[in-house]
């Protein structure tokens, strides 16, 4: 009988494993802890994705609160709106090759066309000039290339308009995620040109899969290897780099010691995967960087030793010297061949490729990862201090599944602790999601995404900019402060007075044509549309009092009446002089709007400022 | 924060606040001449500008006695001997770039002190790197979370204003980031709640919003709130507006030339600034440097005639300002082959103010022939940064903690 129950409990014993190898069932214990299927469905709206456009939650409530989050998790949802709004941006699906060869600073420009013979020695120091700068651009633009500010113009965006149109919300969300934790920035000038394809290729198509290929992927490309300085790191203990050097004259530059380099060693480390306090010390930072010495990235520039080393690579020593898989460039020849110890593991000598592989494998798969990472999702989804019970639930699973982002997720939206009464609305909106809420929102036309960059930066969010390796504080506190708080507001009252170029508004259209009879009737119907499901005693019953008086309403009317709005908005027409619009390229192709917005009357004016009052709320900052 | 409730609940803001009609009145009287006694603590205030790029301090303050510099820099180099364009010279060793003209006074008159050979103990010449080391003063600690301009105002001793660290620009410097509260403003116009064209509509507005702040249930939006609402009361924009700066001082129409300017409304102001920030660019000049004309030279030449502005500006306030210059690092001692320099490491700062010991460059400069370079090309750091900027906050702000301003840091101080 004993043996009987035995055998009965290691058979559920392993039936429970075998669960967590195949997908755990969603269940998200909402009702627990009190909350309707609309207050879970808003709580969802605004916790995986930018913010509920209008009618979405009833949207989401025929769907399905279950299905809803399933699509989300697997993220395949059609998106014609979206395309269409991408289609203008040409850069989006290049190449590093052809990135690095095309977007140029005036410098690298006129560096090349001395080498090539095009232009004369001396034209360097008549490089301030505003007339050569002219005829530099001109032609810049019969070469066909452009510069650095257009790619980054294309990339933000390009972020702005997935996070509005998408229907994969969530994906965005962590995509936005991923490229902080893994944070590489365009304030670095050598990784500026593959931050673009860095998001793309390294971040996006990992974002709900394993955590190892997130990792794996980010320490090969590019814009990594450049931003923590990896590519520049090299050793000499090395067999064929000795005999080389060796063999070459003494002055040759070959015979120059390569230097390790421990920055991203480090951050793989205190910032990717272990944490800070994971158990690792000094002298496994200097073990990883050895056993990454060599990971570089291939040379792609036209006038650089790309073809050189193309030509090496097809001898049988070449092979050995160097392996190249994408853009990322293993050189055998810097690669520290000497065994080493990291976090106790033992790597023996002649690793070679491999045996960075299996180091990041090791930190990937290391239980302080687990607990790291799953926090720091908890503190982006759940609250700014998620529990530790929580923490260790989800992070077991992260384990159980090696590393299985979406099964962690999973986890995290089963849990009670993601239901809480307390931690709805606890988290506050970045100057990112707040924009993009915003628009999201008002339903508003997103014509020129790059228009939202200065508001964003304003209030305290310059996109792809964070210079240093940690990426945005996830907390409240960072984004709440004085001076950032009165642009909020200001962003909300510019919003909705259609004084942001390039996002159109129909306010009335929200409200189907109604034309609200009083502000109190438009803060009302506003908020409701706004803030679906926030308590909206609390924010607007003082406000009531305030726009209730006669005297000082009908001031305003007359005050809002006499504003103009701006007479045209520049359309999104790429490729064109838009997206070159900096003070020293000639404008061109700058499309009027067709849309006139409509003449503003006191009523929309009105509209308009109630509405950029709910957006600059305290409740609109919330999510 | 704590310091900053505790000085909200003193109640002392809301006197200062009701008390604005006496902005109005002092913006009429010019500068200096009056001074109203403001109801908190102020040391004195430092103002750091940060020269983003490397800026050649071998070019800006130039040892041309050494026979070196000429082998190695023919294109670049400059002495107080050549007939146009000649340096400054300083000691006798050491000649200022023509370009530094409007400052050099302040050096002959005593107040202007020059550190050479300055720089960072970490030898990275990443601007990346270096400048995030230099802002959070930890050379050897990538990941400290705050600046060391932000730990300098919890140090001071007293409880902070809103207004206690502001930095001239678009996002807050690491320098300025932290646990203390700093602001980070690119135009004080825009310090308002506004609707352009339409100002009764804006006020309207900034009433909704005090209103709806003061409701919510979220205590950080409710403090941040309070506090912005405050802070926005207590500065003028008339003042900004019409500001009319001393006689003699004229600001650059450049970016650092307009964050300069405003920084000395806000310290006319008075409103409890300690710690101001400001950037210039452009200083990495890999090409086409050029000597007395030029990129650089146009450069350093809206560098010195921006903070000679500032300080004719602060005219009766000189007594309270500080103003201390900084760079990531210097650049090769060799020019390179595009005329211009590469990164290299160590360069050279300026403080100036009424109580520097100045009109003197301090250094442990040593010959510049190769083989006493360091890596064979660069100017070695003979004084480390903290050294610098430590006692400068210990003398002008009354930061007596270092230790805490400068964690791991060890070495001496150099007093200027």
């Amino acid at each position: 009988m004993r043996y009987i129950v035995l055998i009965f409990i290691f058979i559920s014993l392993a039936f429970t494993v075998e669960q967590f190898n195949s997908d755990q069932r969603l269940q998200m214990p909402y009702k627990k802890e009190g909350l309707s299927e609309r207050e879970a469905v808003e709580h969802l709206l605004s916790r995986l994705s930018f913010g509920a456009r209008p009618g979405e939650v009833e949207k989401a409530l025929a769907i399905g609160l279950e299905k809803w989050v399933q699509q989300q998790l697997e993220h395949s949802l059609p998106g014609a709106a979206l395309e269409k709004k991408l289609s203008g941006y040409d850069a989006l699906a290049l190449d590093n090759e052809t990135i690095v060869n095309t977007y140029l600073n005036a410098g690298q420009v006129v560096r090349m066309m001395q080498k090539n013979g095009t232009l004369s020695k001396d034209s360097m120091a008549k490089l301030e000039k505003a007339d050569y700068r002219k005829d530099l651009l001109k032609l810049m633009q019969e070469k066909g290339l452009k510069l650095p500010q257009e790619l980054n113009r294309q990339l933000v965006a390009q972020k702005l308009i997935r996070a509005v149109y998408s229907e994969n919300q969530l994906q965005e969300l962590m995509t936005d995620f991923w490229f902080n934790h893994f944070n590489v920035s365009v304030t670095k000038g050598q990784s500026q040109p593959y931050v673009l394809t860095y998001e793309r290729d390294a971040i996006r198509p990992h974002t709900m899969g394993k955590f190892e290929s997130l990792l794996k992927a980010t320490a090969q490309h590019p814009a990594m290897l450049y931003y923590l300085d990896n590519a520049s790191s090299g050793s000499d203990n090395n067999e064929m780099n000795q005999r080389i050097k060796k063999m070459v004259p003494a002055n040759s530059k070959l015979k120059k010691t390569a230097g390790l380099n421990e920055n991203y060693a480090r951050e793989v480390m205190e910032l990717h995967t272990l944490g800070v306090d994971g158990g690792y010390v000094q002298a496994d930072v200097t073990e990883v960087a050895r056993a990454l010495t060599g990971w570089t990235v291939r040379p792609m520039m036209k006038d650089g030793y790309g073809e050189r080393l193309a030509k090496m690579q097809q001898s049988r020593l070449g092979k050995n010297m160097a392996t190249t898989e994408g853009d990322f460039l293993f050189l055998a020849v810097r690669h520290d061949q000497q065994e080493k110890t990291v976090l106790g593991k033992k790597y023996l000598s002649n690793g070679g490729l491999n045996e960075g592989l299996e180091v990041l494998h090791q930190l990937a798969t290391h239980p302080s990862t687990a607990t790291f990472i799953c926090k720091k999702i908890a503190t982006r989804f759940v609250c700014d201090t998620p529990s530790a019970t929580l923490v260790a639930a989800m992070a077991d699973v992260f384990t159980k599944t090696g590393g299985d982002i979406k099964q962690t997720m999973i986890a995290m939206l089963n849990s009670r602790e993601f239901w809480k009464k307390e931690v709805l609305r606890s988290k506050i909106k970045s100057p990112f999601e707040l924009v993009v809420s915003a628009i999201r929102a008002t339903n508003a036309d997103l014509r020129n995404a790059y228009q939202l960059n200065d508001w964003c930066t304003r209030m305290g969010q310059k996109i792809y900019s964070y210079g240093a390796p940690t990426g945005f504080p996830d907390k409240a506190s960072f984004w709440v402060n004085t001076g950032s708080l009165l642009n909020r507001m200001n962003f909300g009252l510019a919003i909705a007075a259609q004084r942001i170029p390039g996002v159109g508004m129909n306010l009335l259209g929200l409200n189907n044509n109604h034309e609200p009879e009083s502000v109190e009737d438009a803060l009302q119907t506003y908020s409701a549309i706004l803030l679906p499901g926030r308590n909206q005693k609390e924010n607007i019953s003082r406000l009531t009092t305030l726009v209730r008086d006669e005297a000082l309403q009908a001031r305003l009317d007359k005050a809002l009446a006499s504003t103009q709005p701006p007479t045209s908005i520049e359309e999104d027409k790429l490729g064109a002089g838009d997206m070159m619009g900096d003070a020293m390229t000639p404008k061109m192709g700058k499309g009027k709007d067709k849309k006139t917005p409509p003449m503003e009357t006191a009523v929309s004016g009105q509209v308009a400022h109630v509405v950029g009052i709910i957006i600059g709320s305290p409740e609109f900052q919330r999510k | 924060m704590t310091n900053r409730r505790a000085f909200m609940k003193s109640g002392a803001m809301a006197v200062f606040a009701t008390g604005l009609g006496g902005i109005p009145s002092f913006i009429a009287a010019t500068a200096g001449e009056r001074k109203i006694i403001p109801p908190y603590k102020k040391t004195k205030t430092l103002v750091c500008i940060f020269q983003r790029g490397a800026m050649d301090g071998l070019m800006a303050v130039t040892p041309y006695n050494d026979p070196n510099l000429k082998l190695l820099r023919p294109g670049l180099y400059m002495s107080p001997a050549q007939t146009e364009g000649q340096l400054f010279d300083l000691d006798g060793k050491f000649g200022l770039h023509p370009s530094l003209g409007s400052l050099s006074p302040y050096f002959t008159e005593g107040r202007m002190a020059v550190v050479h050979g300055v720089g960072s103990p970490n030898k990275t010449r990443s601007h990346f790197d270096a400048q995030d080391y230099m802002e959070s003063g930890t050379p050897n600690s990538k990941n400290t979370p705050s600046g060391w301009l932000n730990r300098a105002i919890g140090l001071t001793g007293h409880e902070a204003t809103p207004f206690s660290a502001v930095s001239l620009t678009a996002a807050l410097p690491r320098a300025l980031q932290g646990d203390h509260d700093a602001l980070a403003i690119n135009n004080l116009e825009e310090f308002v709640i506004q609707m352009r064209g339409n100002p009764l509509a804006g006020n309207m507005a900034a009433n909704s919003f005090e209103q709806l702040y003061d409701q919510t249930s979220n205590q950080l939006l409710k403090q941040s709130g309070k506090e912005s609402f405050e802070a926005m009361k207590m500065l003028d924009l008339k003042l900004a507006n019409n500001y009319t700066p001393a006689p003699g001082a004229i600001y650059p129409n450049s970016p650092l030339g307009k964050s300069m300017k405003q920084i000395a409304m806000l310290v006319k102001m008075n409103i409890g600034m300690e710690v101001a920030f400001a950037e210039s660019g452009g200083w990495d000049t890999h090409f086409n440097q050029g000597t007395t004309n030029g990129s650089f030279a146009r450069n350093l030449k809206d560098f010195s005639d921006s903070i000679a502005a500032f300080w004719k500006d602060m005219a009766g306030y000189q007594d309270e300002v500080t103003v201390m210059t900084m760079t990531e690092f210097g650049r090769t001692v060799h020019q390179n082959g595009t005329g211009g320099t590469d990164h290299g490491r160590a360069s050279c700062l300026f403080v100036l103010g009424n109580d520097v010991q100045g009109g003197k460059v301090y250094h442990k400069m040593g010959a510049l022939d190769k083989a006493s370079l360091e890596d064979n090309r660069d100017l070695p750091v003979t004084t480390d940064f903290r050294s610098v900027f430590a006692s400068v906050a210990k003398k002008h702000l009354n930061v007596v903690d270092t230790a805490k301003l400068f964690p791991g840091y060890e070495g001496d101080m150099l007093y200027l």
